[in-house]
């Protein structure tokens, strides 16, 4: 166990330093940059520009930038803002939390509708109960999420004005990107409980049940169900890592003030520490979130947490 | 014998099956009693339809594609053709258990055995958890397992086949059930595990004067545990006979024949006889009897007329077709036995040729 720990644990260290020099060094090739319009005004004069990229020590080359950064990190200096000077860890604090709001709203309001239609729909297969979550599904996963957006936004905000459009963070503006952002997960798992149940709904030990006496709803709630769910609860850390990827786009349409809201933020702006301690938190994230899956693998399902 | 005093009873019973090419009846008008303390052996071929006359009579079967179109089965006296299914569940592992071939795809995979014994209790008892534990233990201290605390905290896959087995059996006879059906329980076991399951078997059964049926297609088993045997074949039972006479006064040729496959029946073990030709093709069933095409001893008749399965005199006895111990036969021309020669199979071939 211990072993195991500490090769995930270089693993992850390994992966951390690459890609902090890949978006370090991405991020100053990009044009312009936080003098070129990003954080100073985009009119101000060339020796302005030029002052500032000295005291910012944005002048030197990028190595040498890399190594200074690298030397404040390792002392626990995350910097500051260039757009506006608040200390980052500060910008962590309420970003990451509204992220972990929406992103848990998201993740529970698609398994408490997958978990139940695909159970449903197993159990009546073939029946029009069957194809109508499956017609959903495949509405769900086929819809881009900046689309789906659109639509939700027109009718609940636009034409309904049952829920606002964006903003933060009221219970109300949670709904709408929640639903975004939870829609195509739901389809996934849908499916996913769909044909997981319907593998387990034929093993031999239903059968067993059955001739145990069991009642029927016992038989698949209890036994197929907490079989099927094995493939699904591990598909939740794969699912935590797409979720990333979707938060960005999301939180952006929704002005939702989350991780992925600051990071694109930030890119445009050029503000660098702000960009890049971002990204590598969710870098961070994802790979925890595997990590994650491997474990609740393993948890789920006994014949490996015992080997 | 006085009616309550069977176990079980099956009378009649079809079972089809409802394909997209057609109907095709898998087990074809069985009919047999099973008393309180006695074991009947059902025997015959792979796919001769022994699981489905299990499944009937627990009503589990698959379905689709699997119906009981005819028939009835009688539980303790209880018709459970027409129950409905609360009142049948409730019968299950209560009045009747059954213990699969396979015990470790028998149990669910994500439950300790612990839990899945306790739940088979509580789902027909009013009982504290706690207090079916207790029966879970003793259970499975009865039927040998060592350490029986211990292995209510493993999980299926922690335990070997034998003791996955005893599992079985024990989560079967946790209620005290009338009726033990045994599908083929030694068949994925090593040799030296299956005598030992059989013993406890027999141990449970005169404990408890359970009726067995037990499904099998080794015939050895069969004379080490069985009161009566029945012999299927194509979906209906051809011969019935108190298992001694099984053994020593076979009449049907395809019993016959099984029992010449077997090595120390048969004393040559070069030359071992094997029954030619293969199961007919229940979906085209001639007028005929279905063994005809496979029997040595087949006349014009048996190609043409279907016989019934009826009472015969044995040699040494009396008419005993009312009897207990009777003999049913299935044949239109029993012959003595002696224990079949390894024909040639081509041999049996070109008869099968020419007389179709
Ligand atoms: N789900 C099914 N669909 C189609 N045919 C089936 C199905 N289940 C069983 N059968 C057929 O029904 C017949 C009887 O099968 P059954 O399982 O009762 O045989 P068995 O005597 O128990 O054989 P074995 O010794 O192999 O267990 C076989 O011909 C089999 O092919
Ligand atoms: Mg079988």
């Amino acid at each position: 166990m211990a072993s195991y720990l500490a090769r995930r644990t270089g693993y992850m260290l390994l992966i951390l330093t690459i890609s902090s020099v890949v978006i370090f060094y991405a991020l100053r090739t990009a044009p312009g940059g936080p003098s070129g319009g990003g954080v100073l005004n985009p009119l101000s004069s060339q020796e302005i520009r030029q002052a500032y990229d000295k005291r910012m020590g944005l002048d030197q080359p990028v190595y040498t930038q890399y190594f200074i950064y690298l030397g404040h990190i390792v002392r626990g200096d995350l910097g500051t803002s260039l757009a506006n000077g608040t200390p980052i860890v500060e910008l962590l604090g309420t970003h990451a939390r509204n992220s972990l709001v929406l992103g848990l709203t998201a993740l529970l309001i698609s398994y408490v509708i997958a978990i139940p239609l695909g159970v449903l729909a197993a159990v009546k297969r073939n029946t029009w109960v069957d194809q109508l979550a499956m017609g959903g599904a495949i509405l769900g996963m086929g819809i881009p999420n900046f689309w789906l957006a659109l639509i939700l936004v027109y009718f609940f905000s636009l034409r309904l004005g049952w829920l606002p459009s964006a903003g933060c963070c009221d219970p109300p503006q949670l709904i709408l990107p929640a639903l975004v952002l939870a829609a195509e997960g739901t389809a996934v798992t849908m499916r996913m409980t769909r044909s997981s149940m319907l593998e387990h709904l034929h093993d031999d030990f239903v059968r067993a049940l059955r001739a145990k006496g069991l009642p029927e709803w016992q038989v698949i709630l209890r036994h197929v169900l907490r079989n099927a769910l094995i493939p699904v609860i591990s598909l939740t850390g794969l699912r935590l890592g797409w979720l990333v990827g979707y938060a960005l786009i999301v939180e952006t349409i929704f002005r939702w003030p989350g991780v992925g809201y600051l990071l694109v933020d930030s890119v445009l702006r050029r503000d660098y520490p702000v960009a890049q301690v971002f990204s590598l938190l969710l870098i961070v994230f994802v790979l925890l979130a595997n990590w994650f899956a491997d474990i609740a693998y393993g948890l789920a399902n006994p014949r490996i947490r015992v080997a | 014998m006085s009616g309550s005093e069977l176990a079980l009873e099956v009378k009649d019973l079809r079972t089809t099956l409802f394909l997209r090419e057609g109907r095709v009846d898998v087990v074809r008008g069985v009919s047999f009693q099973l008393k309180q303390g006695e074991t009947l052996a059902l025997v015959g071929e792979s796919g001769c339809g022994k699981t489905m006359t299990a499944l009937s009579i627990m009503r589990l079967l698959p379905d689709p594609p699997a119906r009981v179109t005819h028939g009835q089965v009688l539980l303790a006296g209880a018709d459970v053709s027409r129950m409905p299914e609360h009142q049948m569940r409730s019968l299950r592992g209560e009045t009747v258990s059954i213990v699969f071939q396979e015990p470790l795809t028998s149990l669910d995979p994500v439950f300790t055995i612990g839990d899945q014994i306790v739940e088979a209790i509580t789902s027909h008892r009013k009982l504290q958890r706690g207090e079916a534990r207790e029966m879970a233990v003793e259970i499975l201290k009865e039927v040998q397992i060592p350490s029986p605390g211990q292995r209510l905290k493993d999980y299926p896959h922690q335990l070997s086949g034998g003791m996955r087995q005893r599992v079985m059996i024990a989560m079967a006879l946790v209620l005290d059930p009338k009726v033990l059906i045994a599908d083929e329980p030694t068949t994925a076991l090593d040799v030296t595990i299956q005598a030992q399951i059989l013993d406890l078997i027999r141990t449970e059964q005169e404990q408890r004067r359970l009726a067995v049926l037990l499904i099998t297609h080794n015939l050895p088993v069969v004379s080490q545990v069985a009161d009566r045997v029945a012999v299927m074949y194509a979906g209906e039972v051809v011969e019935e006979a108190p298992a001694s006479e099984i053994f020593s006064d076979p009449r049907h040729p395809y019993t016959q024949g099984l029992l010449s496959s077997i090595p120390s029946a048969a004393g040559d073990h070069k030359h071992l006889y094997t029954i030619p030709g293969r199961v007919p093709d229940p979906r085209v069933l001639p007028p005929a009897c279905l063994f005809a095409p496979r029997c040595p001893y087949a006349l014009r008749r048996c190609w043409q007329e279907h016989p019934e399965l009826e009472a015969t005199v044995s040699a040494g006895h009396a008419d005993t077709s009312t009897q207990p111990d009777r003999h049913l036969l299935r044949c239109w021309n029993p012959q003595p036995f002696t224990a079949l020669q390894a024909i040639e199979p081509q041999e049996v071939d070109r008869r099968i040729a020419t007389s179709e």
